[in-house]
């Protein structure tokens, strides 16, 4: 993390950090003179809500991560029953064209629905991708997946990055030196090689062991592989902090009164590590989504059946020319792009919340 | 005598690297250039064993298809002798090794009997063209935009510019490609002019300009910021401030004092910067269907011919260790506290 102590602050005295304090600025450091103590994590949070933008794009995240899980139950019973299906004269409900995975020919390709407004509008707003699927339903599928594999990403970099990191920044020496080699190793490759490697070696055999269950064979071996490029950076990370945070006082007075170091190491250090925790995980999840996304446009990552937003949009690189279909790899596109910038703006006010830095 | 031969090209390249290590060895001192050295083989080590084991993992293998049409089991046995998968793992991996060092990257599983560094060989060109160029707009236009925008810090040019130039590095290839795929079919469509949004015809042909464009535009903000920060850093410097006072010229003082210091960091991420153009740019050649090592190795993940994803995958690793490498000793000879440390 730099601080760069330069002669120019910003022109906002509450803003600047107390050298020594980063955590605070001075008007909590002189809330906190008053003896109403604010932990770190509470000022983070203030800071963070006075940033506009950043709480805009933090309900614009929420809205679609909490819709992906909560709307396509409801999506489902939203809709006319259509005359359609594959023989032309079943009724078919919602919940059938509404399911991301029904695949009904005699409706591929179809331009949205959505406009003219009428009693017809709900049907497939979007469109229906080439062998007939949803597209909006695939939409919010794909989203799902992407955030579930993040999260289960990050549940796995998380536990890996802060156990190895404090017990390499806490213990040093050995433990520390065979992890960087490591960590070395792992930085040399391009970081999409090697998961485009791991996808196609490894894939077959995780599809086998789970046969039943393809979907869940290829998330978890996607969740391995960019789990694995992912924590050697937490790690370092939280091995930068616990370094820092080894040479305080109150680590030295626990220390001092005889807490175990297990004690010290779970009471006081692990929750200090959590802001710059916080921090990397932010941006991890967006880049797990991003790579995934990319992964799957290569057909390297998660396979048909499953919804996935690469998949959609490799799915509609042919169908670029034609007048009505053009529109299926507008979709996925923009979703990408909108998730990327909320996610940005998000990251960009969480690491200015818990680091208050001079606007540069 | 055949056997030296068939080494010449390694022994070629062992010289190449040991003439470049030496001077840079000489310029950095012994025990800097040793350590490197260690780190640069480990790596390799390392990355050559992941590399073998998932092919050695992956379930497929060449003998079930070139046995068939009538597959026996002695018949099986013998491809498996032939092809060396009868032996030990380690055995297999010193093998592997071994070929590696001949610049055999084995033979392709579903191109039958091409050699993998054929197919290969044939992409590296045009990936190195495409990247290469591409690296070149890059630095050419992101590094005077960084310098503009850090002498006028603070002003509207200078956070439009960034904000732009982060607008657009942020947004994914993968993403940006299609758009504008989409956009020059809409051009197309309505009889305007556009650019050929698929294909491969050479460096200095109309189907090329695309991609470059765009890696082009999407890279730039990278450099743009980069130079940026380390220009700032550097005009807060002391030395900078004396020149000032001595009363240089500004545009004397940022281009000789200022923008020599700041080029170090800025050479450091070069350095890493083009083994990724050896690796070729995955998303760009897919989507525009340019036949670089990208698009090969993608394609041949869809094929399932392991060899050839193993080959690039090697291919790349080895360049981008290389390169950290003579960035380190670049470093080392550029700012001599480094050596110390």
């Amino acid at each position: 993390m730099d601080t760069i102590d330069t002669p120019q602050g910003t022109g906002n005295i509450d803003e600047e950090p107390i050298v020594g304090t980063a955590n605070y600025t001075q008007l909590e450091m002189a809330e906190i003179a008053e003896s109403r103590s604010i932990s770190p994590l509470r000022a983070a949070a203030r800071r963070f809500a006075r940033d506009k933008r950043a709480v805009f794009c933090l309900a614009i995240v929420l809205i679609i991560v909490v819709g992906s899980f909560v709307f396509p139950p409801i999506y489902r019973h939203i809709g006319p029953t259509v005359v359609g299906g594959i023989t032309g004269t079943q009724h078919v409900g919602p919940n059938d064209y509404h399911d991301p995975l029904n695949v009904d020919l005699s409706s591929s390709d179809t331009s949205g629905t959505l406009f003219p407004l009428g009693p017809n509008s709900m049907v497939h707003p979007l469109g229906t991708d080439t062998i007939g699927r949803d597209i909006f339903a695939r939409l919010l599928g794909g989203v799902n997946i992407s955030i579930e594999l993040a999260l289960m990403v990050e549940f796995f970099d998380i536990g890996l990055g802060v156990l190895l990191g404090t017990l390499a920044g806490w213990f040093g020496g050995g433990l520390g030196l065979v992890l960087d080699r490591f960590t070395d190793i792992v930085f040399a490759f391009p970081g999409l090689l090697l998961i485009l490697l791991m996808g196609a070696s490894l894939g077959p055999l995780f599809d086998n062991w789970f046969h039943n269950n393809a979907v869940f064979g290829r998330m978890l071996l996607l969740t391995l592989a960019i789990g694995l490029l992912s924590w050697p950076l937490m790690m370092r990370y939280v091995r930068g902090q616990t370094l820092e945070l080894k040479e305080r006082q109150f680590v030295e007075a626990a220390h001092t009164v005889g807490t175990s170091t297990f004690n010290i190491l779970r009471r006081h250090i692990v929750p200090n590590v959590l802001p710059i925790v916080i921090v990397a995980s932010t941006l991890n999840i967006l880049a797990t989504i991003v790579g995934e996304a990319g992964i799957s446009l290569l057909g390297a990552g998660l396979q048909p059946p499953a919804t996935s937003l690469g998949l959609m949009i490799s799915d509609a690189q042919s169908k670029i020319y034609s007048p009505t279909a053009w529109t299926e790899e507008l979709w996925p596109c923009l979703v990408l792009i909108i998730i990327v910038i909320a996610f940005s703006f998000m990251g960009d006010g969480v690491s200015d919340a818990f680091n208050p830095r001079m606007k540069d | 005598m055949d056997q030296l031969l068939s080494s010449l090209p390694a022994i070629i390249v062992v010289l190449l690297l040991v003439g470049v290590l030496a001077y840079g060895g000489i310029r950095v001192g012994p025990r800097f250039l040793i350590r490197r050295l260690a780190g640069l083989i480990f790596v390799l080590f390392g990355v050559t064993f992941i590399t073998f084991i998932l092919g050695y993992l992956s379930p497929g293998t060449p003998v079930q298809l070139l046995c068939q049409p009538k597959c026996t089991a002695a018949g099986i046995a013998q491809l498996n002798h032939l092809y060396h998968l009868d032996l030990p793992w380690y055995q297999q991996y010193g093998n592997f090794l071994n070929n590696l060092l001949h610049f055999d990257l084995g033979l392709s599983f579903t191109q039958r009997g091409r050699k993998v560094l054929d197919i290969l060989g044939g992409g590296v060109p045009i990936s190195a063209q495409l990247g290469l160029t591409s690296l070149f707009f890059q630095v050419l236009i992101g590094v005077p935009v960084g310098i503009i925008a850090a002498v006028r810090a603070g002003t509207k040019l200078d956070t439009a510019s960034m904000t732009t130039a982060l607008a657009l590095f942020a947004i994914p290839t993968f993403i940006s490609i299609p758009i504008f795929q989409l956009l020059m079919v809409y051009l197309s469509l309505h009889n305007l002019p556009f650019l050929p949004v698929s294909g491969w015809n050479g460096l200095f042909d109309i189907h090329a300009v695309g991609p470059i464009l765009l890696l082009t535009l999407l890279g730039l903000g990278f450099y743009a910021r980069l130079t940026r920060t380390t220009m700032l850093e550097v005009l807060g410097q002391d030395y900078v401030r004396t020149a000032r006072a001595k009363g240089v010229r500004e545009r004397v003082v940022v281009v000789r004092h200022a923008f020599r210091n700041a080029l170090v960091p800025l050479v450091t991420a070069l350095g890493p910067a083009v083994a990724f153009v050896v690796g070729g740019a995955f998303f760009t050649e897919t989507l525009f269907q340019i036949p670089g090592i990208g698009f090969l190795a993608v394609a041949s993940i869809s094929n399932k011919d392991m060899p050839t994803v193993q080959g690039t995958v090697m291919i790349v690793a080895i360049a981008v260790a290389f390169m950290n490498l003579v960035v380190d000793l670049i470093y080392g000879i550029l700012d001599p506290r480094i050596k110390v440390s």
